[in-house]
């Protein structure tokens, strides 16, 4: 039966990293109605931040070739210091690919393009400075834990755990501040009716600053965990996450907070439940489920229906 | 890459944005066109490589073997569009995008493993029909000119004119007693067949076809041109499929800062020209301009 664990727990560890990334596409959607193509392209910062942060090295390909900075963070401050970093250019994203759109009062089919454009910008700035090469995040930073725990007959990583830990972490903080703070209450606000909002003195465009900024955090938190537990496997690997954090993003329900939660869960379970003969095809389960849950029940698992008004 | 190659990659993008736009004609973003262009090539290659019987006894590839394969690239996208494009279509707006690009990634995702499409690897030495690229521009040239047509067309015909109206406002339109959901499907196919086309003539072009072909960047790229040259005219996409192909070359002393460039033209355009650098506004204009100036 280890077997069995095994799949769980890693089925548990991908998911968990799947939903603190989805939790920041939620987010942003849920205040603004509008999906953040360059959600993963932050993600693919926050692993470099990471990387950068605890003293590696600049590979031979990039313009940087060799740079390394002064100094070395221990992983967990550098793994905060790199959410904070992504949350700053999330920050970015908005004022340049959002802000001028929303005060046109644009389409939302021009946002998501100019958000694509500013997701294709920062991707291809990492390749010019670090090189399309792959970098690892050293095992040993992770500095007296143990590599592996033995548990219940099973060989866990503890990077599996620690994935786990935080996603739940952040998850109770998040829904908490949500749902008991002013600041959490007034993003709600707005998320329900951005003229209502503003009508009862809440600032919305600080609060969609904010949506962003947390956002960012959250997913460049995701990079530098997945950068720790695989690699970071060159700049496009963001790319590919976020669109697997679409299917999750849908799967639960857009908007949703514990939709977030549930679709990543399920999305790294049954991705961990292919078997080995067909691990090609694990990178389309994903967009498999996607494609069904649109056509089947496209608010979601856990979302509102939304029905149009006229 | 000499300039004739180029000048044929740039009628492939025009095709390929031409794709796009017909559905951004009635306000449907569909990022599905490189799907679509990567069935083509797989007929085209496999019909090419696996069926002796086409390859004939000349030293070149025969013609009307290629016009075969598009008339069967086609028809096999054509069918995929109708299958799909009937739920698909139901969704609007983000859920529609979405949609499309999962199909876009579970085709690649497929296409990489299955055993007939050649795996990672893909497939090689597709047979040539023209002896050089001269001959690859000429019969571009040829679709490229007879999609202008049909798109340009559009804009006179019932058609073309419920596509508009769907764009301004769907209900209204269906009010109007507007087929909504046979134009979107219409328009869809017809963008199905154009990426086809252009996918067969791709991989001949390229000798070799794999599951890269169609993946989420070419969605990017496709949907760029678009953007830049604008989707409410036939001349738009065409013009931005032109440029933003000519672009990279034009930007070789650049280099490496191509995509930056590309990345900058999406994230930028939207803002400053919300309906592409064509717009009919702006060819009425020039059109009258031009006339005074004959005067």
């Amino acid at each position: 039966m280890d077997h069995l664990l095994q799949i769980l727990v890693n089925g548990l560890s991908a998911g968990a990293v799947y939903a603190l990334f989805a939790l920041g596409y939620t987010l942003v959607f849920s205040v603004l109605g509008v999906i953040n193509f360059a959600h993963g392209a932050v993600f693919t910062l926050g692993a470099y931040f990471t990387y950068l942060l605890i003293g590696g090295p600049v590979g031979a390909n990039g313009a940087l070739a060799g740079f390394r900075l002064p100094f070395a963070l221990p992983f967990w401050l550098a793994l905060a210091v790199a959410g904070l970093g992504a949350a700053l250019v999330s920050l970015l994203v908005e004022a340049t690919a959002f802000a001028p759109l929303r005060r046109q009062r644009s389409d939302p089919l021009l946002t998501l393009i100019s958000s694509l454009g500013a997701g294709v910008v920062l991707v291809n700035l990492v390749q010019i400075l670090m090189g399309a090469e792959s970098y690892a995040i050293p095992a040993g930073t992770l500095a007296g834990l143990p590599a592996a725990v033995n548990l219940g007959g099973a060989t866990v990583r503890t990077v599996q755990l620690l994935l786990m830990g935080i996603a739940a972490l952040v998850l109770v903080v998040l829904t908490l501040w949500l749902e008991r703070s002013r600041s959490g209450k007034a993003l709600q606000a707005v998320s329900e009716d951005p003229l209502m909002a503003r009508l009862l003195g809440i600032p919305a465009g600080s609060m969609i600053r904010l949506a962003f900024a947390i956002s960012g955090f959250l997913a460049g938190v995701a990079g530098g965990l997945v950068g720790l537990s695989v690699s970071i496997a060159g700049p496009y690997f963001g790319i590919g996450f976020g669109l697997k954090g679409l299917g999750v993003l849908v799967l639960g329900g857009l908007g949703s907070v514990p939709g977030a939660v549930l679709g990543g869960l399920v999305v790294g379970l049954a991705e961990a439940l292919v078997p080995a003969e067909f691990s090609g095809t694990k990178d389309g389960v994903a967009y498999a489920f996607l494609f069904l849950m649109l056509m089947l029940r496209p608010q979601g698992l856990l979302g509102r229906p939304q029905s149009s008004k006229v | 890459m000499s300039g004739l190659s180029l000048l044929v990659q740039m009628g492939l993008a025009a095709l390929l944005a031409l794709s796009v736009s017909l559905p951004l004609r009635c306000g449907q973003l569909s990022l599905a066109t490189p799907g679509f262009y990567a069935i083509g090539g797989y007929v085209a290659a496999l019909l090419s490589t696996r069926w002796q019987a086409l390859g004939g006894a000349a030293a070149t590839y025969p013609l009307p073997s290629l016009l075969l394969e598009m008339g069967v690239a086609a028809l096999v996208a054509g069918a995929v569009a109708l299958l799909v494009g009937r739920p698909v279509l139901q969704l609007r707006g983000i859920y529609l995008a979405i949609a499309t690009i999962a199909l876009v990634e579970m085709l690649r995702v497929l296409n990489l493993n299955l055993e007939w499409s050649g795996g990672a690897v893909g497939i090689f030495a597709i047979p040539q029909p023209f002896a050089g690229p001269g001959g690859y521009l000429a019969f571009t040239v040829l679709l490229l000119a007879a999609w202008c047509w049909i798109c340009a067309r559009l804009d006179r015909m019932r058609l073309g004119r419920a596509m508009a109206a769907i764009r301004e406002d769907e209900l209204a339109a269906r009010c109007m007693g507007i087929a909504t959901t046979e134009v979107k499907l219409t328009a869809f196919v017809l963008s199905a067949v154009i990426a086809a086309l252009a996918g067969v003539v791709a991989a001949h072009f390229l000798n070799t076809w794999n599951a890269r072909q169609g993946s989420f960047d070419a969605s990017i790229t496709t949907l760029a041109f678009v953007v830049f040259g604008g989707s409410r005219t036939w001349l738009g996409p065409v013009v931005g499929g032109l440029v933003l192909t000519a672009l990279p070359e034009l930007l070789r002393p650049v280099g490496d800062l191509r995509l930056i460039v590309f990345g900058l033209v999406i994230l930028i355009g939207p803002a400053l020209f919300p309906q592409g650098l064509i717009t009919p506004e702006r060819l009425d204009w020039l059109g009258r301009a031009w006339k005074s100036q004959g005067r």
